[in-house]
């Protein structure tokens, strides 16, 4: 895998996409510009949230089109990748700020309720909007959810991040001293994880594609940004959450382990979807079984 | 068309766990409740022409997933008939649902109607803390002012042609002829004769006498367009209109006005007629529970989707209950499949007794097996003395079938198959066919006839049936040829009858010829493995002879008989030793005794005996007989009266082996018996050789699928 992930390379532009936004635009907070697209009309809204500054908002390319056809959609590049500005330090990127430019493109694009949809830690967000602002939040769906509930995969926790390893084999990797000497190297290691799915290159080579658009340290400084205390136990947070939840979650997931997905539904009352055989993104790997499951969702919240 | 009433209710495909009456100004009511649960669905009843039973179609279904209540209307089924307008009045049948619901304690329920005439809607308007959602299926509710009717209800016209039937001194006159009118305007889909002849058969446990107490006319039966409308303006739950294009009685534009007062979801059926609930059960249990599950969702909390290349390789094998055979010649096709694909998983979606022969294997049953209704039960319910109308019985097995194809298709919604095998799964082939759209793998249809045929004492009506029948089916696979993947006769070109499907249709042969494959005869096991006389107990200084009515309950006057003959067959033939089996079924203390005699209840591997003795005595079924044959043993076969497979198919195909001597129940005594008996024991016979490589050329044919 990792052999042909080398072979791969980022395209020189965007590739033509199914829909193009019917608005687009620039929320700005604390100085940092966030840029978001919305897509069709009608009720109700789904927001479309950004993950882990890796990726940027295309990786919902595979949703937009087909939800855009039967609602309202409303994305946004998150600070950090994409067409929004990539602040320095920890702090613009905890968690809360994630939330609140949610709110605020909410805001922008005069969205009184969202169904809000997040990939891995956007659950972070997700969540923490959904138990602050239930008024906003009309249901929420977290797809491969990165989130405390359940301990990480044991791989995960042999290598610290912060130190000079002497070697760079598996997630040895994820390490800023690696990621600073080889990023490219990194991005074909955690986009392999990504999709365990055989025959997955183009969704790798969409993803790696993604991950040059940012840097090794606007990645950092999002795990410093994600790490910040939120004031609050994030167990007690999802207990908060009131409206209806669907997780759904791969069971051959490399990068969270399933049981995160299912003890985010165990605490929010949410239902899982356990699917069989898949990896991480699924959203990008079986779309059309994801966009199935989204819009059932949706559809059972009006 | 002519129809009768028939002379007892059908085997229903699920019971009523509770029942009562409730009693409101002086007229009884009778309800009945099925399950438990939410949600709980209301069916209430429409005009008294039809009672409860008109809901026999939705009933197992929504039982499984949650309670449904029904109630007769006054003035039919077993509610009273009151002789008091006021009794039938449409606010007061909404007083008798409230009852209803009060002594089912039911709190809330989702109102179900057909053809509403104001009592659904009245009951949601003026109790809308009992109703959760409505749906009316072919609401008669105008919204504005309906048109007079072509003929006066209550002056003598000079005609009754069409319409002028609607009157009440043809009604007085002559009420079957009216009511098999009215039921025939009901459902203008072709090949409607099973459901024009539940509603006749409904339509006849009333009378005119009892109708005209409420019946003036349809103005004064149904709410008028400004109550309607009104009442329309103050309902607050969900509601779902249903209607066919082709319905003859209510017109599309009321319903669709209705629709649009009402301001609920409207679903047009295209080509549908005024009862589909009947006619597309299917399709309107889907769209019900879709309504249902939009008001209160059931999905559970965890579920599991596999990617496609995740799947293992997997088969759904539905093997029809009715004969023991297709048990093992379906385990033998299951045994070959898996030598060509040892990776392959079958799960078999089946019935006692089948399962009775696919537990001893180690087979995999299915829990969703538990939910389907017994088929074997309600055709042995069917039969009489030696006589089963098989077409009849089946016709009459239409709402089993269909609960059993609705728990088919819960099943494959949440599981993943390659493929569907169905050995004469009849639920399966016809409601695939109709309803297309929920094929979701491979499928393979198995038989050992084709075509139903009419009795001769049935009549021109029963060869209209049978011809209508074999019609629809044969338009099915024209329309939807890729629906089966591939179509199996078990047996070969010859074994099909030469007649044909009816007036103006094509000859039964030369259509199987062209729409099947031919696998050749699956007995179901291994001639090599068979014993020899010895191992059994025989000895070679007598002659033995074995009768037998297999699994079935329907042979216990056929052994009487065979009993009755044994004195003088023994006389005939001194080293006579005959061994009387009787079955699961029958209670061998019940049968008649003589000295020499050997009554059994079972003999296990029967099969081995059957192929070890002198002489045989059975019933016509298709799996006993072709056995024998096989095994080249002399028998005596009595088909059974007014069951056409074994009259015709299976006789026609042990004629072509030349194998055993049919006899006639009818006409054949224990004289006739004995005489018969020392003529064939022992018999060296000449018989067509039969195959035993069917199951393995029926599972290549299958496996090219996988």
């Amino acid at each position: 895998m990792k052999a042909l992930a080398v072979e791969l390379t980022a395209p020189l532009r965007e590739q033509t996409r199914a829909r193009y936004p019917d608005e687009s635009g620039y929320i700005e907070r604390d100085g940092v510009r966030i840029s978001y697209e919305v897509y069709g009309t009608g009720e109700p809204t789904v927001l479309l949230l950004p993950t882990w500054a890796l990726f940027h908002s295309r990786h919902w390319k595979m949703q937009i089109p087909y939800l855009a056809r039967h609602c309202r959609v409303v994305t946004f590049d998150g600070r950090g990748n994409g067409r929004s500005d990539r602040p320095h330090g920890a702090e613009p990127y905890a968690i809360r700020e994630f939330a609140l430019d949610a709110l605020a493109v909410l805001d922008a694009t005069a969205t009184e309720r969202a169904v809000v949809v997040g990939v891995s830690c956007a659950t972070l967000w997700g969540v923490l909007l959904a138990a602050e602002h239930p008024e906003r939040v009309a249901g929420a769906a977290f797809i491969g959810p990165a989130v405390p509930l359940a301990p990480p995969l044991p791989e995960r926790t042999v290598y610290p991040f912060d130190e000079l390893l002497d070697t760079d084999e598996g997630w040895a990797k994820y390490n800023i001293h690696h990621w600073r000497r080889d990023y490219r190297d990194f991005l074909d290691f955690f986009v392999g994880k990504c999709f365990t799915e055989p025959h997955s290159t183009k969704q790798i080579e969409d993803a790696i594609g993604w991950g040059l658009e940012t840097t090794p340290e606007v990645l950092a400084n999002h795990d410093a940004g994600i790490a910040l205390p939120i004031g609050v136990d994030f167990g007690e947070l999802c207990e908060r959450v009131r409206c209806p939840v669907l997780v759904l979650h791969g069971d051959d997931d490399r990068i969270r382990p399933h049981a995160q997905g299912a003890a985010l539904a165990e605490v929010t009352g949410g239902t899982l979807v356990t699917l069989e055989g898949a990896g991480h993104l699924p959203q990008a790997r079986d779309p059309v079984k994801v966009n199935l499951l989204i819009r059932e969702f949706v559809e059972s919240l009006s | 068309m002519i129809t009768a009433a028939p002379a007892r209710e059908q085997t229903r495909a699920r019971y009523p766990d509770e029942e009562g009456f409730v009693e409101r100004d002086g007229v009884r009511i009778f309800w009945e409740r099925y399950g438990e649960g939410e949600p709980t669905i209301l069916f209430p009843p429409t005009w008294e022409l039809v009672h409860s039973r008109c809901w026999k179609m939705q009933i197992p279904y929504f039982a499984r997933h949650g309670r449904v209540v029904t109630f007769d209307p006054p003035g039919n089924g077993r509610s009273d008939r009151p002789r008091d307008a006021a009794a039938y009045h449409r606010s007061q049948v909404a007083e008798y649902a409230v009852a209803v619901l009060d002594a089912a304690e039911v709190e809330r329920a989702i109102v179900v109607s057909w053809c509403d005439m104001g009592d659904s809607l009245i009951l949601a308007a003026e109790h809308p803390g009992r109703v959760s959602g409505l749906v009316f299926i072919a609401p008669s509710l105008p919204t504005r002012e309906r048109e007079v009717a072509e003929f006066p209800f209550d002056e003598e016209l000079d005609t009754d042609e069409g319409w002028a039937k609607e009157n009440r001194h043809y009604w007085l006159r002559d009420w079957p002829g009216y009511v098999e009118f009215f039921i025939s305007q009901m459902f203008t889909e072709p090949h409607s004769t099973k459901q024009i002849e539940d509603c006749v058969g409904w339509g006849l446990e009333t009378d005119a006498e009892t109708l005209l107490v409420s019946f003036r006319g349809w103005d004064i039966k149904e709410l008028d367009p400004e109550t309607t409308v009104e009442l329309c303006g103050r309902i607050r739950c969900p509601a779902l209109v249903i209607h066919g294009t082709a319905d003859e009685l209510v017109e599309h534009e009321r319903a669709r006005a209705f629709a649009s007062e009402l301001g609920g979801v409207y679903v047009s059926l295209e080509g549908s007629g005024h009862g589909p609930h009947a006619r597309d059960p299917v399709k309107i249990n889907g769209l019900v529970r879709e309504f249902t599950e939009s008001i209160a969702p059931s999905q559970p909390k965890e579920r599991r989707w596999t990617r496609a290349k995740s799947r293992r390789r997997r088969a759904l094998y539905i093997s029809s209950p009715i004969g023991l055979g297709h048990a093992q010649r379906d385990a033998a096709i299951a045994d070959e499949l898996r030598k060509l694909h040892p990776d392959l998983e079958i799960d078999w979606l089946a019935q006692h007794p089948v399962t009775a022969v696919l537990e001893a294997r180690g087979e995999r049953i299915h829990p969703a097996s538990a939910y389907l209704a017994s088929e074997s039960s309600h055709v042995e319910s069917e039969s009489a003395e030696h006589d089963l109308h098989c077409f009849q019985a089946i016709r009459r097995m239409d709402e089993i079938l269909l609960a059993n194809f609705m728990v088919f298709d819960d099943l494959v919604r949440e599981q993943q198959y390659d493929l569907w095998i169905g050995d004469e799964a009849w639920e399966l082939d016809y409601y695939l066919h109709e309803n297309p759209e929920l094929k979701r793998a491979a499928y393979v249809w198995l038989t050992d006839f084709v075509g139903w045929l009419p009795m001769a004492d049935g009549g021109d009506h029963e060869a209209f049936l049978t011809a209508d029948y074999n019609a629809e089916m044969i338009e099915h696979i024209a329309r939807f040829p890729r629906l089966r993947d591939r179509a199996l006769f078990v047996g070969n070109r010859e074994d099909v009858v030469p007649d044909s499907f009816g007036p103006e249709l094509p000859q039964i042969r030369d259509w199987t010829e062209q729409h099947f494959d031919f696998a050749g005869y699956v007995t179901g096991f291994d001639p090599q493995a068979l014993g020899d006389r010895g191992e059994l107990g025989y000895s070679d200084e007598e002659r033995v002879c074995i009768v037998t009515v297999g699994g079935s309950g329907v042979g216990g006057h056929l052994l009487r008989r065979v009993i009755e003959s044994f004195p003088e067959a023994k006389e005939r033939v001194p080293d006579l030793r005959m061994i009387v089996v009787a079955g699961p079924r029958i209670d061998p203390a019940s049968l008649p005794q003589h000295e020499g005699l050997e009554l059994r209840a079972y003999v296990h591997d029967l099969y081995r005996h059957l192929a070890a003795c002198d002489l045989a005595v059975v019933q016509g079924g298709l799996t006993t007989s072709m056995e024998l044959t096989a095994n080249r043993r002399p028998f005596l076969y009595f088909p059974l009266r007014h069951h056409f497979e074994q009259n015709f198919h299976v006789r026609h195909r042990l004629g072509r082996y030349g194998a055993g001597r049919c006899m006639d129940f009818e006409t054949d005594g224990p004289s006739e018996i004995a005489a018969a008996i020392a003529e064939e024991i022992g018999r060296e016979v000449d018989y067509r050789p039969v195959e035993r490589d069917g199951a393995a050329r029926a599972a290549a044919l299958i496996g090219e699928l996988l």
